[in-house]
């Protein structure tokens, strides 16, 4: 299984490669931003949730109150 | 009356003799070339004088054009065809000189049948095979069952953000985005729709990206963050007029 599709769209041809070193870096990248992103919503939400907790209301008794 | 425009459409015999003018009359079917330069060294000279209501094909672009007495236009319903890749268990995708300044504005679609992984698509411009990383903001709108959430930058500003995807729905996974003036020294704007079966249900996304530097670009790289994904790229070109 290879890491990526290249196409060019003149001729036609279409490659399957394994990623460059430098692709492979930036893959890396992009995942360890991606996961950082996903961790950041994840605690976001948490804290949301707990907070409605506290409150003792269901989230849709909160938007009522808040509507 | 121009050189093309016809005032019959004849018919011969067997064994007729045809002359000249009949052989020039005829020779108004729909020439194909390799390419606009090929199309350009056809016409004039010892060859056929070019003249308004010529028709040709480019193989290059796999246009059907007209000649308009100054100029070669793109005949088609406004939308024209330029490429698409099918990726199969892969990462990522890119699609090299598929933006041109032929057209200012693109369409661009993605149907997927599969992937592998969880994850985030997300695409970068590219030129000369290189990936552009930096300049990119954008805004979405994401609605849920009855959850709506807006987020600015989903994705970073190191590349335009698209969607996400699940791999156990990604079947029902669409997307289309509207790209405006890739190929222009310009920045570029992306507005994207995406909808998919989503683990929690039916999700929708809908976001706008701006790549902020003022340079033309003739690709887009398109990635998932899960491990890969199936299907179908497909790229169109609007028509300017």
């Amino acid at each position: 299984m290879a890491d990526k599709l290249e196409l060019d769209a003149q001729t036609g041809i279409a490659v399957e490669r394994d990623f460059t070193p430098e692709e492979l870096e930036q893959r890396k990248q992009d995942l360890a931003k991606q996961a950082e992103i996903a961790a950041a919503i994840a605690a976001q939400n948490k804290l949301k949730e707990e907070t409605i907790a506290k409150l003792g209301l269901t989230i849709e008794e909160l938007k009522a109150l808040l509507s | 009356m121009g050189l093309n425009a016809q005032t019959a459409v004849p018919t011969f015999t067997a064994s007729q003799v045809l002359t000249a003018a009949q052989q020039n009359q005829i020779n108004t079917g729909i020439p194909v070339f390799a390419t606009t330069t090929t199309r350009d060294a056809a016409f004039g000279g010892s060859n056929k004088t070019l003249a308004q209501g010529q028709y040709c094909y480019i193989e290059a672009s796999s246009q059907l054009q007209v000649y308009t007495g100054s100029a070669w236009q793109s005949v088609g319903t406004g939308l024209t065809y330029i490429t698409q890749a099918t990726p199969t268990a892969v990462a990522s995708v890119s699609i090299n000189n598929c933006f041109t300044s032929t057209f200012a504005n693109y369409l661009l679609l993605i149907d997927m049948t599969a992937a592998v992984g969880d994850g985030v698509i997300t695409a970068r411009l590219r030129s000369g095979g290189t990936d552009s990383n930096t300049n990119y903001v954008g805004q979405r709108l994401i609605g849920q069952a009855t959850t709506v959430a807006a987020t600015a930058n989903p994705s970073g500003t190191d590349d335009a953000y698209f969607s996400t995807i699940q791999a156990t729905t990604a079947s029902s996974y669409a997307l289309s985005s509207n790209i405006y003036s890739p190929a222009l020294a310009r920045g570029t704007v992306f507005n994207t729709f995406a909808g998919s079966n989503d683990g929690a249900g039916s999700v929708i996304q809908f976001v706008w990206n701006n790549h902020t530097t003022a340079s033309a670009y003739d690709g887009i790289t398109v990635f998932t963050s899960g491990t890969s994904f199936t299907g179908t790229i497909r790229v169109y070109g609007y028509q300017n007029s």
